[in-house]
C-alpha cells in the first residue's frame, strides 16, 4: 500500500500540524474536527469552521508549519458529521483528538464504518496505551490500527515513535512507516506499549532530575543551563532554556499523566513534584517564548533588550549573569571532569545524568528491543546532542557503574552486563550496538540511507586539508565534505574544491561529485573574519586575489567535465549558497534555508552568485517579460538579503532550479544526492557558457529611485544605500545597452569591482565586525 | 458648433489592490463589463457610438495591445466602434472626455464611449519595466520623484499640518459611508463578475477610522514627513465609463443628459508639487467658461493625497462644503486611470442631483500637470 491520500482527524496544534506536514509531502489530506456547539444552520463554513480556522492558523503560525504556502491548498477541512464520507478514500487515518480513551474509542467505531479496507488508522496519543484503545473495537479494526506519536511541531521535530502490536497488520504499519520517513522525512523508532513509550518517559525523567536537582541543590537558571548545555548537550538550550522553548504550561500535564499510568515505585512517579514557583509562572503566563517570557526573557522597557533571568527562590527577575563555574571549564576535559567536579556544577551534573541515565539503562528492554533506538528517540525528540547510552560510553559504562555502586545505589542489568565494555564500538569500520542478548550487533541503516559518519568511520579520505575531505561514497561518486567551523569557506576549502575537481577528473574509477556534509549547517558562507583581517592590515590585493580564487574555483564547478551535485541541509547562505548555484543539479534537504545574504555584512555576492541568479532570472521563461523585471527581482532578493525557510521556497527565489531535488529526510540527503550524480553522468555535458542582455543604466537609476525611497522611509540605511549602489551597478550591467549582451565573466568583474569597493568602506567592516561579535547584522 | 454633454455615467465598485475583491478580474474584462451595461442603462444605439476612448496609467501586459480595441470586442460592440487607448496618468480618462467633447464639437462623431481602468494589482504602478531616463534622472531628479514624495513638498509649502490633513480623511471616509449606507452609490455601480462571484459595493471605505487611528500611522514616504497610508489614496482596482455625444443626438434619442461640457482645460507645473495641478487648470477652465470660481456649485477633486486636496482647496477659495459631496479617492480608492471618468460622470450626477447650475471635476497628474472640466446644467 502506498499512501496516497490521508486524513487527520482533530484540528488542533498537533493534528493540524501533521496534517499540514502530510501537505508538505505533497499528499492531499483531510483535516475533520467536531462541529462547534454553537453553530447553527447548514452553511459549512460554519459547521467546518474549526478545521478551517486551523488552517488559517497555520498559515500564520511562526515557524511556519507549510514549507510552502500553496501547501495549504493541499488540506481539506471538514467537520465530523458531515464530511466522514471524505475519509473513504484515505489510505492513513491519523487521529489527534483529545486525550480521552472514550472519546477516541468511538470515535473508532465512526471511522470502521467509513474507512477503506485495508487502510492504517493511528492514534497520536502520547499517554494512553495500544491495548486500551482497541479494547472493545472489532478485530478487523484493530488489525490496522496503531500509535505514530509525533513531536511538536511535526514539520520540524525529526523523530516520530510507532507502537504497534504483535496482532496489527505487518504491511499497514510498513506502509506509514515507510511514508513517514520517505515522505515526511521522520525518523521512525518502534517502541513497546508501555507509557510514554521513549523519550517522553525519559525526558520527563530528566526534566524531573534537572529541576529539582537544581532547586534543591540551589543552582540558578543561567548555572543549570550553563552545565547542561553545552558541556553535556542535555539540550544545547539547557533545561531551562528549553522549557522556555516548548512551554511551560505542558509540563505538570505531561509528568502527571505519565506519572498515573507508572507503577509505584518508578522513579518519575515518586519524584514528581509541582514546584509553587512554577504554579504561579503559569497563572501569570510566564510559561516561555510563547508568553510573557518564562525562565528567561527579554526586558525592553527602556529601549534596551535586556536578557533577563528568574530567581528560582523569589520569581523575580534580574539581567542573566555569566555563571563562572570550575566545573564548566573542567567539561573541556570531557564528560567524567565536569561529573567527577567538587563544585555545585559537578555536583549538579552527576546528580542529573547519573539520576537520567541509570534510569534510561532499566528500561531497556521494557521501552525498546534496541539502545541504539532509545538513543536515537532522546537526539531527535528532546534535542539532545548525544543519547543516553552515547553519553554513558562518555563516562566509562564500567566507571559509571562502579560509582553507582559505591553510592549504595542500583546498577541497571544492562549496565552490569556491558561490563568493561561499551555500549557502542566501531569493528573493521561498522559501528556497532551493545544488545541485550550481551552481543554486538552492525547498526543497520534502513534501505536508502546512506551516513557519511558511516563512511568516514570505514574509510580514509582519498584526500584532505584541515577545511575540507574529499570521501569515495562508492559507486564512483566522490563526496566532498567541508569541516571547517560552520562549515565557513575559506582559501582552503576552495583548494580543496579545486583538489576535488582534478581528482575526480583524473581518476577513471571516479565520475561525479558531490557536494555535502553532516553539520549543522551545509555552510554559512564566507569566512569573513579572513577579510576583516587582511583589511586591518590593508591588504586589497590579497582580498582581491580570494574573491577572484573563489570565483575561478565555483567556475570550475559549473564548468567541470562530470557532475557536481550539490546536497545542502540547514543553512546555505552566501558564499555556501553560491558553491551550490554552481553545480549541476542540487538535491537539497526540504529544511534548507538558502540566501544571498552578503548585503548583512556590506558586500555584494562576489563569487559568482550575483551572476549566476541574474542569469537564472534573465532566462527563466515564467517571469514577466521586458528588461528590468528580472533584474528588480534580482536586486530585491540580494538587496534584502532574503533567505528561503524551506527547499520549497528556494525554488520560487530560484536559488533552486525545477529540475533539482528535494529530500524530506535528512538521512536520505546523500544517497539520493549521489543517484541524481549517477543519473546524471551518462552522456553529460557540462552547460554552455551563456550571454545575457541586460537593460544598463536606465535600470541602474531606477533601482537607484526604489532604494531612495527606502531610504526617505526610514527602511533603508545610509550604508544599505551605499551597498544597494553597488549592487545596482553589478545587475545592471554597468554601462551596458539593452541591444548588447554581457558575457559571465564580465559579471564576475563587476562582482569583484563592487565588492572590493565596499570592501574599503568604513562602513562595510563595521558590518563584518559586528556579524563576527554578535552574529547579527549592524544597520549602519 | 455643436454641444457636447454627459448623457450617462457608471463604474465598477472600487477595492483595494493585491488584497481587495477584484485582484482576480483582469483589468479589460473589468471595464467591458462597465461598458456593457452603461450601453444597455443609457439605451444608445450601438451602432452609432464613433469610438471607445479608454485611458490607462499604465498600458502594458494586461492593459496593453491598444487595451480599447480589445475592450470593443469584450463589451460586444459592433465591429465598426474603433477603440483607442490615451494615457495623462491620473488625469487618462478625463483626457478621453476631452477628447470626446473636442470631437463632437468640430462635428467628428455624435457618440462616444469614455472610459478609463486600472488593476493596480496585475499591472504595477510604475508597470513592469521602469526604465527612467539617466540624464534626466541625474540632472533633474524631481521629474522622478515619487507621488508620495511630492504630497510631502506640498504639505511643507502649502503648511497642511498632519493634523489638518488627517482631518480631511476622516472626513473623506464619513462622507464615503454615509453615501454608500444612504444608497447614493449603488445607481453609479454595476456588478463585477469574479471567481468569489459578484462585487457590487465598494471595499475601502472606512467608516469606523478615525483621528486616533490615523494619527498612529507611520510617515509612509518619508520617516521625518506628515503623509501616512491613511491620507493618501489606496492603490486601487476599478474601472469607469461615461457617454459623451451631442447635445442634438440625446435631444433627438431622448437620453437622460446628465450635463453640459462647458469647458475643458490642461495645464503644466513643477512636477515635485504635481498635487497643485487643479488650481491653474480649474483657473484655465473658469475663465473659458467665462465663470469664476463663486458660482461653482458642485466640484470634484481627486483626492490623491490629502495634503493637495487641503492646499487646492484653499488655493482655489471654493467652499469646502462643495467639494466631494459623497467622499473621495482617499475613502474609494484611486485606480489611476479609472479615476478621470469617474470624477467628471460623478460631478455631473451630483449636479443634476443637487440641482446646481455648474460644476467642475479637476484632478492632479503624476509628472506635473492638471485638468479640469467645467459642467453646466443641461
Amino acid at each position: 500500500m502506498e499512501i496516497r491520500k490521508a486524513a487527520v482527524i482533530g484540528a488542533g496544534v498537533m493534528g493540524s500540524g501533521i496534517a499540514a506536514h502530510i501537505a508538505n509531502a505533497g499528499v492531499p489530506v483531510v483535516l475533520l474536527d467536531v462541529v462547534p456547539k454553537d453553530a447553527q444552520g447548514t452553511d459549512p463554513a460554519e459547521r467546518s469552521a474549526i478545521a478551517r480556522g486551523a488552517i488559517d492558523k497555520l498559515l500564520k503560525a511562526d515557524p511556519a508549519p507549510f514549507m510552502h504556502p500553496r501547501n495549504a491548498r493541499l488540506v481539506t477541512p471538514g467537520n465530523l458529521e458531515d464530511d466522514l464520507g471524505l475519509l473513504a478514500e484515505a489510505d492513513w487515518i491519523c487521529e489527534a483528538v483529545i486525550e480521552d480513551v472514550e472519546i477516541k474509542r468511538a470515535l473508532y467505531k465512526k471511522l470502521d464504518k467509513v474507512r477503506k479496507k485495508g487502510s492504517a488508522v493511528t492514534s497520536n496519543t502520547s499517554t494512553i496505551p495500544l491495548a486500551a484503545l482497541t479494547r472493545g473495537l472489532p478485530a478487523g479494526f484493530a488489525m490496522d490500527f496503531f500509535i505514530t506519536h509525533f513531536f511538536n511541531p511535526p514539520r520540524y521535530m525529526r523523530l516520530l515513535e510507532i507502537v504497534a502490536a504483535p496482532k496489527t497488520r505487518k504491511a499497514a504499519v510498513e506502509a506509514v512507516a515507510a511514508f513517514c520517513d520517505v515522505g515526511l522525512g521522520k525518523n521512525v523508532v518502534f517502541c513497546h506499549d508501555t507509557p510514554g513509550f521513549i523519550a517522553n518517559r525519559i525526558g520527563t525523567r530528566w526534566m524531573q532530575a534537572a529541576i529539582n536537582g537544581a532547586l534543591d541543590q540551589g543552582l540558578t537558571v543561567e548555572e543549570a543551563d550553563a552545565v547542561m548545555g553545552r558541556p553535556v548537550g542535555v539540550p544545547k538550550t539547557g533545561i531551562f532554556g528549553l522549557i522556555d522553548l516548548v512551554g511551560l504550561d505542558l509540563l505538570p500535564h505531561v509528568g502527571r499523566s505519565l506519572a498515573a499510568n507508572l507503577p509505584k515505585g518508578d522513579p518519575v512517579r515518586e519524584q514528581h513534584r509541582e514546584p509553587e514557583l512554577f504554579r504561579k509562572m503559569i497563572e501569570t503566563g510566564h510559561i516561555g517564548r510563547k508568553g510573557k517570557g518564562g525562565f528567561y526573557r527579554l526586558n525592553t522597557a527602556g529601549g534596551q533588550r535586556v536578557k533577563e533571568a528568574i530567581d528560582l527562590r523569589t520569581g523575580e527577575y534580574a539581567p542573566a549573569q555569566k555563571p563562572e563555574l570550575d566545573s564548566v571549564a573542567a567539561a573541556r576535559g570531557g564528560l567524567r571532569a565536569l561529573v567527577e567536579h567538587e563544585d555545585k556544577g559537578g555536583r549538579y551534573a552527576w546528580t542529573v545524568l547519573s539520576e537520567t541515565l541509570g534510569y534510561a539503562a532499566a528500561l531497556v528492554p521494557e521501552i525498546a528491543d534496541d539502545i541504539d533506538a532509545v538513543d536515537k528517540a532522546m537526539r531527535l525528540g528532546y534535542a539532545w546532542k548525544f543519547g543516553p547510552f552515547e553519553l554513558i560510553d562518555r563516562l566509562g559504562p564500567a566507571w559509571f557503574a562502579e560509582r553507582l555502586k559505591q553510592e549504595g545505589r542500583t546498577v541497571p542489568p544492562l549496565l552490569a552486563q556491558v561490563g568493561e565494555g561499551s555500549f557502542y564500538r566501531t569493528d573493521k569500520g561498522r559501528r556497532q550496538v551493545f544488545g541485550t542478548d550481551g552481543k554486538y550487533h552492525d547498526v543497520r541503516r534502513p534501505e536508502g540511507v546512506l551516513l557519511l559518519a558511516d563512511v568516514k568511520r570505514a574509510t580514509e579520505p582519498l584526500a584532505a586539508n584541515g577545511a575540507a575531505s574529499l570521501w569515495d561514497v562508492g559507486d564512483g561518486v566522490a563526496c566532498l565534505e567541508f569541516h571547517t567551523k560552520m562549515n565557513a569557506i575559506d582559501a582552503d576549502v576552495l583548494a580543496m574544491i579545486g583538489q576535488s575537481i582534478a581528482r575526480v577528473q583524473k581518476d577513471d574509477a571516479l565520475k561525479a561529485l558531490v557536494i555535502y556534509n553532516e553539520g549543522s549547517n551545509f555552510s554559512v558562507g564566507a569566512n569573513v573574519g579572513l577579510a576583516l583581517f587582511a583589511a586591518n592590515i590593508a591588504m586589497w590585493p590579497a582580498i582581491e586575489n580570494i574573491i577572484q580564487l573563489g570565483q575561478q574555483t565555483y567556475k570550475m564547478l559549473k564548468y567541470a567535465p562530470f557532475p557536481v551535485v550539490g546536497a545542502p541541509s540547514g543553512m546555505a547562505l552566501g558564499g555556501g549558497c553560491e558553491v551550490l548555484m554552481h553545480c549541476s543539479a542540487v538535491v537539497a534537504h526540504a529544511e534548507s534555508y538558502m540566501g544571498l545574504v552578503e548585503v548583512g555584512v556590506g558586500v555584494v555576492p562576489g563569487w559568482g552568485g550575483s551572476k549566476e541568479l541574474l542569469t537564472r532570472w534573465v532566462t527563466n521563461p515564467k517571469r514577466p517579460g521586458g528588461p528590468t523585471p528580472a533584474v528588480s527581482k534580482v536586486f530585491e532578493t540580494i538587496g534584502t538579503a532574503h533567505v528561503a525557510k524551506s527547499a520549497a521556497e528556494a525554488r520560487d527565489a530560484l536559488f533552486l532550479r525545477e529540475s533539482d531535488g528535494i529530500a524530506m529526510n535528512r538521512d536520505r540527503l546523500l544517497a539520493e544526492a549521489k543517484a541524481k550524480a549517477l543519473a546524471l553522468v551518462e552522456d553529460y555535458k557540462p552547460p554552455e557558457p551563456q550571454e545575457i542582455s541586460l537593460p544598463g543604466e536606465t535600470a541602474r537609476v531606477a533601482m537607484g529611485l526604489a532604494v531612495d525611497g527606502f531610504a526617505r522611509q526610514g527602511k533603508a540605511t545610509a550604508h544599505d544605500v551605499v551597498v544597494s549602489e553597488a549592487l545596482a551597478g553589478v545587475l545592471s550591467g554597468d554601462g551596458t545597452d539593452i541591444t548588447e549582451t554581457v558575457s559571465e565573466d564580465r559579471l564576475l568583474e563587476l562582482e569583484r569591482k563592487a565588492f572590493m569597493s565596499l570592501i574599503r568602506t568604513p562602513a562595510t567592516l563595521a558590518r563584518i565586525e559586528h556579524m563576527l561579535e554578535t552574529g547579527k547584522p549592524l544597520r549602519n | 458648433m455643436k454641444n457636447a454633454v454627459i448623457a450617462g455615467y457608471l463604474r465598477s465598485p472600487f477595492h483595494f489592490a493585491g488584497k481587495g475583491a477584484l485582484t482576480k478580474v483582469r483589468p479589460d474584462d473589468m471595464v467591458a463589463g462597465v461598458v456593457k451595461a452603461l450601453v444597455a442603462k443609457t439605451g444608445i444605439d450601438p451602432a452609432d457610438i464613433e469610438d471607445l476612448i479608454l485611458g490607462c496609467a499604465n498600458p502594458e501586459a494586461e492593459q496593453g495591445l491598444n487595451m480599447a480595441r480589445y475592450v470593443v470586442f469584450l463589451s460586444g460592440l459592433p465591429i465598426t466602434v474603433g477603440g483607442t487607448t490615451v494615457n495623462r496618468w491620473c488625469g487618462s480618462s478625463m483626457q478621453a472626455i476631452h477628447i470626446a467633447a473636442g470631437s463632437v464639437r468640430m462635428g467628428a462623431g455624435e457618440a462616444f464611449i469614455c472610459a478609463g481602468v486600472e488593476s493596480m494589482t496585475r499591472v504595477p504602478i510604475m508597470g513592469y519595466n521602469p526604465s527612467p531616463n539617466p540624464a534626466l534622472a541625474k540632472t533633474w531628479p524631481e521629474t522622478y520623484y515619487a507621488m508620495g514624495i511630492t504630497a510631502e513638498k506640498v504639505a511643507q509649502k502649502y503648511q497642511v499640518t498632519r493634523e489638518v490633513q488627517e482631518t480631511f480623511a476622516v472626513a473623506s471616509h464619513k462622507k464615503a459611508a454615509a453615501a454608500q449606507s444612504g444608497g447614493r452609490l449603488d445607481a453609479e455601480i454595476v456588478a463585477i463578475e469574479t471567481p468569489a462571484g459578484p462585487i457590487d459595493k465598494d471595499g475601502g471605505i472606512r467608516p469606523d477610522t478615525n483621528l486616533e487611528a490615523l494619527a498612529a500611522l507611520k510617515p509612509a514616504f518619508d520617516k521625518d514627513g506628515t503623509v501616512t497610508a491613511g491620507t493618501s489614496s489606496p492603490l486601487t482596482d476599478g474601472a469607469s465609463a461615461v457617454l459623451v455625444c451631442s447635445e442634438d443626438y440625446a435631444k433627438q434619442h431622448k437620453l437622460d443628459v446628465l450635463a453640459r461640457i462647458k469647458s475643458i482645460a490642461g495645464t503644466g507645473l513643477e512636477p515635485e508639487i504635481m498635487g497643485m495641478g487643479p488650481v491653474e487648470a480649474t483657473h484655465k477652465a473658469l475663465t473659458r467658461a467665462k465663470l469664476k470660481i463663486a458660482d461653482v456649485d458642485v466640484m470634484e477633486l481627486n483626492e490623491a493625497f490629502a495634503s493637495q486636496s487641503v492646499a487646492c482647496i484653499k488655493e482655489l477659495g471654493i467652499d469646502p462644503d462643495k467639494v466631494n459631496l459623497d467622499g473621495g479617492a482617499i475613502a474609494l480608492g484611486h485606480p489611476l486611470g479609472a479615476s478621470g471618468a469617474r470624477i467628471t460622470g460623478k460631478a455631473a450626477s451630483n449636479l443634476k442631483r443637487e440641482g446646481g447650475k455648474f460644476a467642475v471635476a479637476t484632478m492632479c497628474i503624476g509628472g506635473g500637470q492638471g485638468i479640469a472640466t467645467v459642467l453646466e446644467a443641461a
